[in-house]
């Protein structure tokens, strides 16, 4: 597991709380978390080093998950890392936009962060066929 | 027939014409046989006169006379005789069926030439006598008489058919007459009776036998019209009073329907705009020159309306039945005009209890607000739930890193936050009790007098404990004396600790928050002050607006904001006709200030 550089994860929520929680737990299961506060903070990240998974909250001041995650898919289109959008019941209007994207799941409220933790798992162990990129090579190694 | 009478007056005068010309024809024939046996007979008598007496006398002579009589007789001819003084007959000559009559010649006889008429006797007719002296013998001595019959009146033969002919012509007259007078009087006939129609329309024209009946009718066809054209005049006059009334009520009705605060437009049974009232226009952001008289497909851009409209004009078009008073409402967002929500009911329009039908109305009316209200209703409840759903977020992480963790500093740090969520999440729901007692209504202070010191004491210890939590000095600045006022104590505590909380709340490490109060004037001014972020100018005017947040991208830790504490708080005090103020310079700080009216002891009022 320490052989290779570990699998990025970019964490987007306007809670610090949740925030904190979700960094302790991934980072406890040896993903390297970035966090951001807003879409604008998430996109200058994604602009230093780019998530090998984004989950972003959608509710959030100044820009939306629901604006971070198009615009994200469009700013890299040649990376097609998975988004992980945390949503509550109440909002299933919300939902529509999100399928439209490739590669998008959502993650019901109030997130466990045990729950997060066996999803990335699963997702790393076994990648989607259409996502061999040259970026997925890096990510099995948390099986 | 009035020519009738007219075609039978004009037969009898035919009738008469050619009796009296047959008479006066008569009548010159008669004068001009007179003429010509006068003629004759003073002829024969003079000629008879200068022959001798002898020859005469003898019987010799006597076919003379015989020659005389064959030579005149010509039916009119009597008798020629020779007579002496004493009336002896001495020769004569007699007409057929003639007796020469013994009358005494005149004793003017032996003078001269003369004639009389001799009166119709046993034996002969009336005659006329010539008479004369013989020139051969002595004056007196002998006479001659010659005597003609009167010519009797008597049609001759030869005239009969030159009457009949002239009779003839003289009737074929009458029927040219007759149709030239009828052709004459029919514009007259006309004429009668369209006046007739005219002064007593609707009654039968009664058939004018002749012309003076005709004239007579005229007569009083005209005298009705007369009578007529005056009612018609006094009529008119009453109808355009009428009139008046009618307009003045059009008037005042389609003035009541300019004014109602609803659009109305009314489409015919064929679906063409009839009626369109002022309101439209703004409604649905088409002018009613471009309604007017079209149909619905013309101008209707709006899916739904036309719908709505397509239902009512086909059922009308269809069947002529109209919908038995259905009602149909529809909501849209008309696409000429922006942000703007119409409610669109459609009804047939119908009178004399569904007999007739005048086609459809339909009311717009502008549901702008509504739909805004409902949509902040729907927006408030998504909001609760989200500020709800946040913490308890927050929570199950944290409960569920508390179970997983074995390090001390993470429990304790999971046990705090969990604490702090809650007791966010029971402000929240604190605030939303209140809010929603407030916005029903149905909140009504209890107004007491009140020592505003106390109270204000009371929040200061509130707020100490967070304040010093969070590294914050919190300053109480009260005057010696303050007024009392007329408040509820509980209501205002809300508003003031809601305002001391987000002093706390938005401050700065090493912050302050001062609390005072300070009489002015008739007025009480509490103010709230703290050196936190700030608040931006246009984040100023709206914060006291239900759920309003100040964006704060880049915020170090979580302000747990619900937008509902300086709503509540604004809400509070209009409550108790003060007035909340904010003065801020963003990253110097912020001052909230509660305006009330004080309230002068009045003598032995209880204060509690």
């Amino acid at each position: 597991m320490n052989q290779r550089p570990p699998a990025h994860i970019l964490l987007v929520d306007d809670e610090p709380h949740v925030l904190r929680v979700l960094r302790l737990a991934l980072e406890r299961e040896g993903y390297s978390v970035t966090t951001a506060h807003d879409g604008h903070s998430a996109l200058a990240a994604m602009a230093e080093r780019l998530p090998d998974v984004l989950i972003s909250d959608i509710q959030m001041d100044g820009m939306s998950g629901r604006e971070l995650c198009p615009l994200a898919r469009r700013t890299y289109p040649d990376h097609p890392f998975l988004i992980l959008v945390m949503t509550s019941m109440t909002a299933l209007d919300e939902r529509a936009w999100a399928r439209a994207l490739p590669q998008t799941e959502f993650l019901e409220k109030p997130l466990s962060p045990r729950q997060l933790v066996a999803r990335l798992g699963r997702h790393f162990a076994a990648p989607p066929a259409g996502a061999a990129t040259p970026h997925q090579p890096e990510s099995p190694h948390v099986q | 027939m009035k020519l009738n009478r007219i075609g039978i007056i004009l037969i009898a005068c035919a009738l008469a014409v050619i009796a009296l010309v047959v008479a006066l024809l008569v009548a010159r024939q008669q004068d001009s046989q007179a003429a010509q046996v006068r003629v004759k007979g003073v002829a024969l008598a003079r000629s008879l006169a200068g022959m001798p007496v002898a020859q005469l006398e003898s019987r010799d002579t006597a076919g003379l006379l015989d020659a005389l009589l064959a030579w005149h007789d010509d039916g009119n001819f009597a008798y020629a005789a020779i007579t002496d003084a004493g009336g002896r007959t001495l020769a004569e000559v007699t007409g057929r069926g003639t007796v020469t009559p013994r009358v005494p010649l005149p004793p003017d006889a032996a003078a001269g030439f003369g004639e009389r008429a001799l009166p119709a006797s046993a034996s002969n007719g009336a005659l006329r006598e010539f008479y004369g002296p013989l020139a051969d013998r002595s004056r007196g001595g002998a006479f001659v008489r010659v005597g003609f019959h009167q010519p009797r009146y008597a049609v001759l033969a030869r005239d009969v058919s030159f009457l009949a002919l002239l009779a003839l012509a003289m009737f074929l007259v009458v029927p040219v007459i007759y149709l030239v007078i009828k052709r004459e009087m029919a514009p007259l006939a006309g004429l009668h009776r369209q006046l007739r129609q005219l002064a007593a329309p609707g009654q039968p024209v009664p058939a004018g036998d002749d012309m003076r009946d005709m004239i007579a009718g005229m007569q009083a066809s005209l005298t009705q019209a007369g009578e007529r054209i005056a009612s018609l005049e006094q009529g008119t006059l009453s109808a355009t009073a009428d009139n008046r009334l009618l307009q003045y009520g059009s008037k005042k009705l389609n003035a009541a329907l300019q004014s109602l605060p609803d659009g109305l437009v009314m489409l015919d049974p064929a679906g063409g705009v009839t009626f369109v009232s002022g309101k439209v226009e703004p409604l649905l952001g088409i002018p009613a020159d471009a309604l007017l008289g079209q149909p619905v497909e013309l101008w209707c851009r709006d899916p739904a309306l036309r719908t709505l409209l397509g239902r009512y004009a086909g059922a009308n078009r269809d069947g002529g039945q109209v919908h038995g008073g259905q009602v149909h409402s529809v909501e849209f967002s008309p696409a000429a005009v922006e942000g703007r929500h119409v409610c669109a009911t459609a009804q047939p329009l119908s009178g004399g209890h569904g007999a007739m039908s005048f086609g459809t109305l339909v009311v717009l009316r502008d549901v702008t607000r509504e739909h805004l209200a409902r949509q902040a209703g729907n927006d408030f409840v998504a909001h609760v739930s989200h500020e709800l759903k946040s913490p308890l977020n927050v929570i199950a992480m944290y409960a569920e890193m508390l179970a997983d963790s074995d390090e001390e500093s993470l429990r304790v740090e999971s046990l705090n936050v969990i604490q702090d969520e809650i007791e966010r999440m029971n402000a929240l729901v604190g605030n939303l009790l209140n809010v929603s007692k407030l916005d029903a209504g149905s909140m009504s202070p209890e107004r007491n007098r009140v020592r505003l010191d106390d109270m204000l004491r009371d929040a200061y210890d509130q707020a100490l404990p967070r304040a010093e939590g969070k590294g914050l000095r919190v300053a109480l600045d009260l005057p010696r004396e303050l007024d009392a006022v007329t408040i509820d104590k509980d209501l205002f505590r809300i508003a003031l600790n809601n305002l001391l909380t987000n002093a706390v709340k938005y401050n700065r490490p090493g912050g302050s928050v001062t609390l005072a109060a300070r009489n002015d004037g008739h007025e009480i001014v509490i103010s709230v002050r703290d050196t936190g972020i700030g608040i931006a100018p246009a984040d100023r005017e709206r914060i006291f607006e239900k759920f309003y947040r100040v964006s704060e991208s880049g915020a170090p830790v979580a302000r747990g904001g619900h937008g509902l504490g300086l709503y509540l708080a604004a809400q509070i005090v209009e409550l108790h006709h003060g007035r909340i103020a904010v003065d801020s310079e963003p990253g110097v700080g912020s001052t909230f200030s509660i305006h009330l009216k004080s309230a002068p002891a009045p003598a032995g009022a209880a204060v509690l």
